[in-house]
């Protein structure tokens, strides 16, 4: 059992999080906040790369830091940015992590052989890394997560350079991968995770939004989102007084996605309400770039 | 597993291209300093045979027996002269002073060659009778007066001066005592031996030395930073430990870079220079004497003493250099970076004694840096050696850098593994 106790990090006068309190035991956990939330952060602190300004994180009541090799021992980490020695082999790179993290020699060599299939990389096992793809090098990040059959596999944004197949095997991975397992996953792409996640944790404002099923953080706009037709001109002053969550084109009129709490207008059809709704309500002022 | 792990850190640096080029490089242009300083040096076997012959020791017996050997040299010069120019000469130099050129066609190259010898071995001769003569002029106090003088000390600086060429003075006299003096070795005015391998070779070797190290400790150090691992590497089972096992891997690299172009170097010049015979001659041999004053070292050691006594000197201040440099490369965590600051301190720590003020000790306590110690290689263990003339002055240097350098590399680590890193 993984337990984070009132941590907050500061980056010199500027706050990234703030009192959060969490608790991880078996399953898969999604990490799910905009860009600049504190994701990685909080990563990096159950990583012990960084050490929290403020709390403490407990693995079994025990401190992290004090835990060391032995925690270390258990974890596997894919940064979100996956650094590797260009004119390495795959092969050569896991060899030379293998060691790192403490794996006898002969069971590495198998291990490698047998990760570097799961995650198709076999035919570029002995190639020079520099000429590979962002998702090639992705699955070369993977496989060194799992090169010690880490019990906390932890997993910064892993989706990032991966095309929607190799995002589909990800995912069909992970749902092997996650019996007697805690996985944590970071992401800002609603669909990597609303499938496989058995809670979702969201970050707002540097502090701790949800922690929780989908289907209960779903519940939360339940009888609140809408579709309705309207025309395209009307779309300037509907966004005004609504909070829309997505807008179509459709046979010359638009159809909208909205937020709407009280009582709703005869033309409005009530939807039942994703993932993807809550995290664009409750971010809409992070996102409003993007929207 | 630590094992495993430094030789994995070792390898990142031993398989670097620019790391290889310039061993390759340093080796060669080491070789052909060797080579390029041969020619010139055709007689040096001279010294070998003479000591070969007679014995290393130069009494007056020996002398005798060698000035008798050369009478019968000088008469065959002369039975062969008498039939050629119907001449007679008294000594082998007076023949080369009336030698024209164009008689030169006279003699056989053979002739020429063995009458040259001779003339060598005169030189020789001539150098062993008067050691005497020239050591007793030798006045280490007045040796002294004149340092302070060319220094322009004053004060405090003064007198540790005059005090420590009283403590020459004694070593002098127990060095003519023990007559480790009379002992033959290449002549130092003719061949500058001692300056060859102790001075330009060792010299280059420890530059070559000191780049090398310096480079391939802030690749290993820096490795992970400067290829954007450091967040893969950092958070395996290792953790931070990792950086001392990049410090094990700067020491077993600096090591191989250090023996191989040392021993390489050393290897191919004692196949160019043949020393089989004077192994065994004291370093402070008459005739190791090549500018105003003869090379006079603190203990009584042969050539092969000193040099062994050097290698470990040479091997220790590597080892150093590469501490040194893994604590900036720690703290600066950029390799070009480290570069230039190592290159700062070392040039700063050398010029330190320049600005110290001329009447305090200080002056010689910042003569007690590595710059100034690894600079001197032809000095070591050496009684004459200006504002450094102290006995244990490597001793004190080595081993009060050792503790340096060791505390800070204890600092450095701790200091890492309390380290974010983003
Ligand atoms: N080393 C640092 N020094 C100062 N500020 C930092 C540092 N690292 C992160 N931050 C700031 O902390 C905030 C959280 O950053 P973090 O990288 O944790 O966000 P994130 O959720 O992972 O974002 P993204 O989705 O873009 O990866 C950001 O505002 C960022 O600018
Ligand atoms: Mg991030």
């Amino acid at each position: 059992m993984l337990v984070i106790q009132d941590v907050s990090k500061n980056y010199g006068n500027f706050t990234a999080l703030k009192d959060i309190n969490l608790e991880f035991s078996a399953g898969v956990y999604g990490l799910l906040a905009p860009n600049g939330a504190g994701k990685t952060t909080l990563i990096k602190m159950l990583v012990t790369l960084i050490s929290p300004s403020k709390g403490e994180i407990l693995y079994n009541g025990t401190n992290i830091t004090n835990f060391d090799e032995e925690y270390r021992d258990i974890l596997g980490y894919l940064p979100q940015q996956f650094g590797y020695y260009k004119h390495y082999t795959p092969k050569k790179y896991l060899m030379y992590l293998a060691a790192l993290k403490g794996i006898d020699k002969k069971v590495a060599h198998d291990r490698i052989t047998e990760l570097l299939k799961k995650v198709a990389l076999s035919d570029v096992a002995n190639k020079k890394m520099r000429k590979f793809s962002g998702g090639m090098i992705q699955r070369v990040g993977i496989a060194q997560a799992l090169l010690n059959d880490p019990k906390i596999l932890i997993l910064d944004e892993p989706t990032a350079g991966l095309d929607p197949k190799e995002r589909a095997r990800f995912r069909q991975l992970l749902t092997e991968l996650s019996r007697e397992r805690l996985i944590i996953i970071s992401t800002h792409i609603v669909s990597d995770i609303e499938s496989i996640a058995n809670e979702v944790v969201m970050i707002k404002n540097q502090e701790l939004l949800y922690m929780d099923s989908v289907e209960n953080i779903c519940h939360t706009l339940e009888g609140s989102i809408y579709e309705t037709s309207i025309a395209n001109e009307e779309l300037e002053s509907f966004r005004k007084n609504h909070v829309l969550l997505s807008e179509k084109q459709e046979r010359g009129s638009m159809l909208v996605r909205f937020v709407h709490k009280g009582s709703p207008e005869p033309e409005w059809t009530l939807k039942s309400p994703h993932l993807e709704d809550v995290f664009l309500f409750e971010y809409r002022d992070d996102l409003s770039l993007d929207v | 597993m630590a094992m495993r792990i430094s030789l994995y850190e070792s390898k990142k640096a031993l398989t670097s291209p620019i790391i290889l080029f310039l061993l390759v490089l340093f080796t060669v242009y080491n070789i052909f300093l060797i080579y390029n300083s041969s020619d010139f040096k055709k007689e040096l076997h001279i010294a070998n045979d003479i000591a070969k012959n007679y014995g290393l020791d130069i009494t007056d017996e020996s002398l005798l027996k060698l000035e008798n050997d050369m009478q019968e040299d000088l008469s065959y010069l002369n039975e062969i002269t008498s039939e050629k120019v119907g001449q007679t000469f008294t000594s082998s130099g007076e023949f080369f002073t009336n030698l024209r050129f164009e008689d030169q066609e006279t003699y056989t190259e053979e002739q020429l060659n063995s009458f040259y010898d001779l003339y060598v071995k005169e030189m020789y001769l001539g150098t062993a009778k008067g050691i005497d003569d020239s050591y007793n002029k030798i006045d280490i106090a007045t040796l002294g007066e004149d340092g302070i003088r060319s220094y322009g000390l004053t004060g405090s600086a003064a007198d540790t001066l005059r005090k420590q060429f009283e403590v020459f003075e004694d070593r002098f006299e127990q060095m003519k005592a023990n007559a480790e003096h009379k002992e033959w070795f290449f002549a130092g005015k003719m061949y500058f031996m001692h300056s060859l391998l102790f001075k330009s070779l060792f010299l280059s070797i420890i530059l070559e030395s000191i780049i090398l190290i310096v480079l391939s400790t802030a690749l290993i150090t820096n490795y992970e930073f400067e290829n954007r691992t450091q967040l893969v590497t950092f958070a395996t089972k290792r953790g931070r430990r990792l950086m001392g096992d990049k410090l094990s891997a700067s020491l077993i690299v600096s090591t191989f870079l250090s023996v191989f172009l040392l021993g390489s170097s050393l290897f191919i010049y004692f196949i160019v220079y043949d020393y089989s015979h004077l192994w065994g001659s004291s370093i402070s041999s008459a005739f190791n004497w090549e500018y105003q004053f003869p090379y006079v070292s603190w203990w009584d050691m042969s050539l092969l003493t000193f040099l062994i006594w050097s290698i470990a000197l040479f091997y220790a201040c590597m080892l150093l250099f590469a501490g040194a440099t893994f604590v900036i490369s720690v703290l600066i965590k950029n390799s070009y970076f480290t570069f230039f600051v190592f290159a700062a301190i070392f040039a700063i720590l050398f010029l330190l004694q320049g600005f110290m003020p001329k009447s305090s000790n200080l002056l010689f306590a910042a003569g007690f840096n590595l710059s100034s110690l690894a600079l001197n290689p032809h000095q070591w263990f050496m009684a004459s050696k200006g504002l450094l003339i102290f006995k244990y002055y490597e001793w004190i240097t080595v081993l009060v850098w050792m503790v340096f350098i060791t505390v800070f590399i204890i600092l450095v680590i701790k200091h890492f593994k309390k380290r974010e890193i983003v």
